[in-house]
């Protein structure tokens, strides 16, 4: 009797370890489905695209949600909510047609109303959006944003249902491309209402309109799923029917889990790239972000354009991105970062390049290094270093001092390290004399970069100052605006004086290293802005 | 003992505030603004966030009606996670973070007291010295390390168990015993050391002398002893393994308090601070106010109130 009771407990957990083989192989295969384990380095903090900041928010957003269209491979427009656009002569007014097929999740249309709804709604200062500034252009943006003017004077318009009037006050030959940004889609009013402070705060208190829908996001978990959006106007071109996101913040554990086959893709730290540098999957994703050494020009030491120039001649880049960095960053060709931009075939990093301003030329900047303190008068000279506290940071001021000590008598520099915040507040401050700084540009054209040298721009932490360099960067906005050859002609100019009077020293264009499983096929990323869009990705057999 | 306790509890809320108004000023002291995209923020752009989230008002206001808000149960809304409110934050990532301290202490102490015990009877022997050697590496081993190898080589190359996430039973194992390491090897360090001044004592001898079994002998007169001194030391080093480990949460994924606390700090999210600050701070006064409460209960020479009643 006992035995048989035993035997019956053996054959029972038997069956049943044999029902959870089949529920282990019945998972495995549907990952060879349409189905994508995407790893996630941070948490989803919002889903409320007027407060959103990051890059997790804008890509879950860009994946779940629609605007006037959709950014393609290399920032290409792709068709979205628009159908049809047309731009007045003078390129001030923009006139959207807008599809009728467009449905929220909640069974609504997606009207020009949603529009004029959402954009009003984020420049609205009581919203505190940080990303309303991208709206500086449209009509009475910035007085609405100051205070000065009520929300609904803003330059968008809807006429009847399906067309949108878009009015400028200056000319933005940049428009079309931040349509694609999430700041500028459409909010459900409704939807906006009915959750009231919990709007965005997690999958089930959010609308979608956009190839996805998120689900199992409860607005502080390291998981969520994208499940395929059936009333997406589109949905016969997506192809995934899920993509589950994990965060994983340590890359020894999305490693492990990428090595298990949980994961299809997974970020690199420098040392895991450097070791995979040879593996097929290894995929370097190139951000818009651009670092350099900004002087401060407050100070008479810095003023010195032969002190500039040496410091950045006896700097080592190669060495630099190689040894130091090896997480896939490459040595920057100038201000703006490579891929934003191409006129004729040709990128404008590269347009804009000024070889001997990222060169390495001892001889010559021992040269200018005399020079410069014969200038000043003085023998020797302290350089104070300003840095993050990060490891790459250290490393990275631990290589630069080394570098100028060792090549430029008389200098000694002196590093502070400190918190990214600390390193913000005394850049703005002008408590530095040199500072390791980084610029990453919101959308795909190196305006969003050059902006940042005017001489009246609040962000010039280093001050520096160039009458004929603000000179093209106004003809770019204003006379030239509408002439894309001549626009582009301003920016490489101008890019060229920055560089050639080593306003600042460029050192490298930032890149991620990751792995993504051959199966994987295309996903489209871009560097500027929004990074990834999944609506055409698919697991090939 | 009411008169002790209600004097205790005085003496609770008095530590609280002081911890809520010293963090708050010293937190306020810390530069840049709770903006993430700061960077990217005119100055101008910054004096109008700051009007809307009250930050432009003297600090002693804003600490006023921090003060205010607490009183009334309101933590305040994140800025990391906008629009999410902080107790909000809290109580969703509580729960793995105490249930894996909790796993981890219960492991550690457990184990820890068993190991210990058997090095004290066994003193001056070879498993002595394997017990002590075994409590060194432990304690000096960080547990990240350990979490790293136990994930690599049980995980990955064994799969006996998952490699991170968060999910049954089974997901706990390989954290709870990289974090469980810590307290097992204090705890075996100290009941070696107390339980061997126990064993040379006058009342072990008579014990013996009585007839009793050996583990008799430790189970009811010597473990007992040494656990006093545990006692001190389990109560804080609880409260600090519930509130959240960042780099063994980082490790296996999971979703627990320790690493938002960090990221609170470096993106002067303020409500976030104070609110991990206070949970924190809470549980620990509790917890040392529990410890001299079981103190009495294990060993009666300690009376709680001094006037024997």
């Amino acid at each position: 009797m006992k035995i048989n009771k035993f035997a019956k407990l053996g054959t029972v957990v038997a069956l049943s370890s044999l029902f959870l083989v089949a529920c282990g192989s019945k998972s495995s295969s549907t990952a060879s489905k349409q189905v994508l384990n995407w790893n996630e380095t941070a948490e989803l903090p919002t889903m409320d695209l007027s407060t959103a900041t990051d890059v997790v928010s804008f890509d879950t957003l860009n994946n779940t949600n629609e605007g006037l269209y959709r950014l393609g491979k290399d920032s290409k427009i792709e068709p979205g909510i628009a159908t049809k656009t047309q731009v007045s002569s003078d390129g001030m007014k923009y006139t959207f047609t807008l599809r009728k097929n467009a449905k929220w999740s909640n069974g609504q249309k997606v009207t020009a109303k949603d529009f004029v709804y959402s954009w009003q709604r984020t420049v609205n200062p009581k919203t505190a959006s940080q990303y309303a500034y991208l709206f500086s252009g449209i009509a009475n943006a910035d007085d609405i944003m100051n205070g000065k003017k009520a929300v609904s004077t803003l330059g968008i318009k809807a006429e009847g249902n399906y067309k949108l009037v878009v009015t400028l006050d200056k000319k933005l030959p940049y428009f079309k491309l931040l349509m694609g940004f999430p700041v500028f889609f459409p909010q459900n009013e409704k939807a906006v209402k009915e959750y009231g402070s919990k709007y965005g705060t997690a999958s089930k208190y959010m609308v979608y309109n956009g190839p996805f829908k998120l689900t199992k996001w409860t607005g502080s978990n390291l998981s969520w799923t994208l499940k395929k959006n059936n009333n997406y106007w589109d949905k016969k071109d997506v192809k995934l029917s899920a993509i589950n996101f994990k965060v994983n913040k340590s890359t020894t554990t999305s490693y492990n889990l990428y090595q298990s086959g949980k994961l299809d893709e997974t970020t690199l730290s420098a040392e895991q790239a450097k070791q995979l540098a040879n593996s097929k999957e290894l995929v370097t994703r190139k951000g818009a972000s651009t670092f350099y050494l900004e002087y401060n020009q407050t100070k008479k030491e810095y003023q010195n354009a032969n002190i500039r120039k040496a410091i950045s001649l006896v700097i080592d880049r190669k060495q630099f991105v190689n040894k130091v960095l090896g997480d896939g960053s490459t040595v920057a060709k100038g201000l703006a970062s490579t891929g934003l931009a191409k006129l004729n075939g040709e990128d404008f990093a590269s347009a804009a390049s000024v070889k001997s301003a990222v060169a390495t030329n001892r001889a010559e900047a021992k040269k200018l290094w005399a020079k410069g303190l014969k200038e000043l008068g003085v023998t020797s000279l302290n350089i104070q270093l300003l840095s993050d506290d990060t490891d790459k940071a250290k490393d990275s001021t631990t290589f630069l001092q080394s570098q100028i000590e060792e090549n430029l008598s008389g200098a000694k520099v002196s590093v502070s390290n400190v918190p990214f915040k600390t390193r913000l507040a005394r850049s703005e401050s002008g408590d530095f004399g040199i500072v390791v700084t980084g610029w990453g540009a919101d959308f795909s054209d190196p305006i969003s970069f050059l902006d940042l040298f005017t001489s009246d721009n609040s962000q010039n932490n280093g001050k520096w100052k160039n009458a004929e360099y603000d000179k093209l960067i106004e003809a770019s906005k204003t006379t030239d605006a509408g002439n894309t050859t001549k626009r582009w002609n301003d920016l490489v100019k101008a890019q060229k004086i920055l560089l050639n009077d080593q306003g600042i020293s460029p050192l490298y264009q930032q890149a991620t290293a990751t792995l993504v499983k051959s199966k994987v096929k295309g996903v489209i990323y871009n560097a500027a802005g929004v990074n990834y869009n999944f609506k055409n990705t698919y697991i090939a057999k | 003992m009411r008169k002790y306790l209600l004097k205790r509890v005085f003496y609770m809320l008095l530590t609280l505030f002081l911890v809520a108004t010293i963090t708050f000023f010293l937190m306020k002291l810390m530069p840049g603004t709770p903006y993430s995209n700061q960077e990217k923020m005119t100055p101008q752009q910054i004096k109008i966030m700051n009007e809307q989230y009250g930050l432009n008002k003297p600090v002693w206001l804003q600490y006023l009606i921090y003060l205010g808000g607490m009183l009334h149960g309101d933590l305040g809304t994140s800025f990391q996670y906008s629009n999410q409110p902080v107790s909000y934050l809290i109580s969703s990532r509580i729960g793995a973070s105490a249930q894996l301290g909790l796993q981890a202490m219960i492991f550690g102490v457990l184990v820890g007291i068993i190991i210990g015990s058997f090095a004290a009877i066994n003193r001056n022997t070879w498993i002595d010295t394997l017990c002590t050697v075994l409590s060194i590496i432990g304690k000096s081993v960080p547990n990240f390390v350990l979490a790293v190898l136990l994930q690599f080589y049980i995980a990955l190359k064994l799969g006996w168990f998952p490699i991170a996430d968060w999910g049954g039973f089974s997901y706990t194992v390989l954290p709870t015993i990289a974090l469980g390491v810590g307290p097992l090897a204090e705890t075996a360090r100290f009941i070696r050391t107390g339980m061997v001044d126990v064993l040379s004592s006058d009342y072990i001898e008579l014990a013996r002398a009585k007839g009793l079994t050996k583990f008799g002998i430790v189970y009811h007169h010597a473990l007992r002893n040494s656990l006093i001194p545990l006692v001190t030391l389990i109560g804080p080093y609880t409260v600090a393994l519930m509130t959240g480990s960042m780099v063994i949460e980082n490790i296996f994924s999971i979703p627990g308090i320790g690493e938002q606390f960090v990221k609170s700090i470096t993106t002067n999210d303020y409500p976030t601070i104070m609110g991990v600050t206070m949970l924190f701070s809470a549980g620990l006064v509790v917890v040392i106010l529990l410890t001299d409460i079981v103190y009495g209960i294990i060993d009666p020479r300690i009376r709680l109130s001094g006037n024997g009643d």
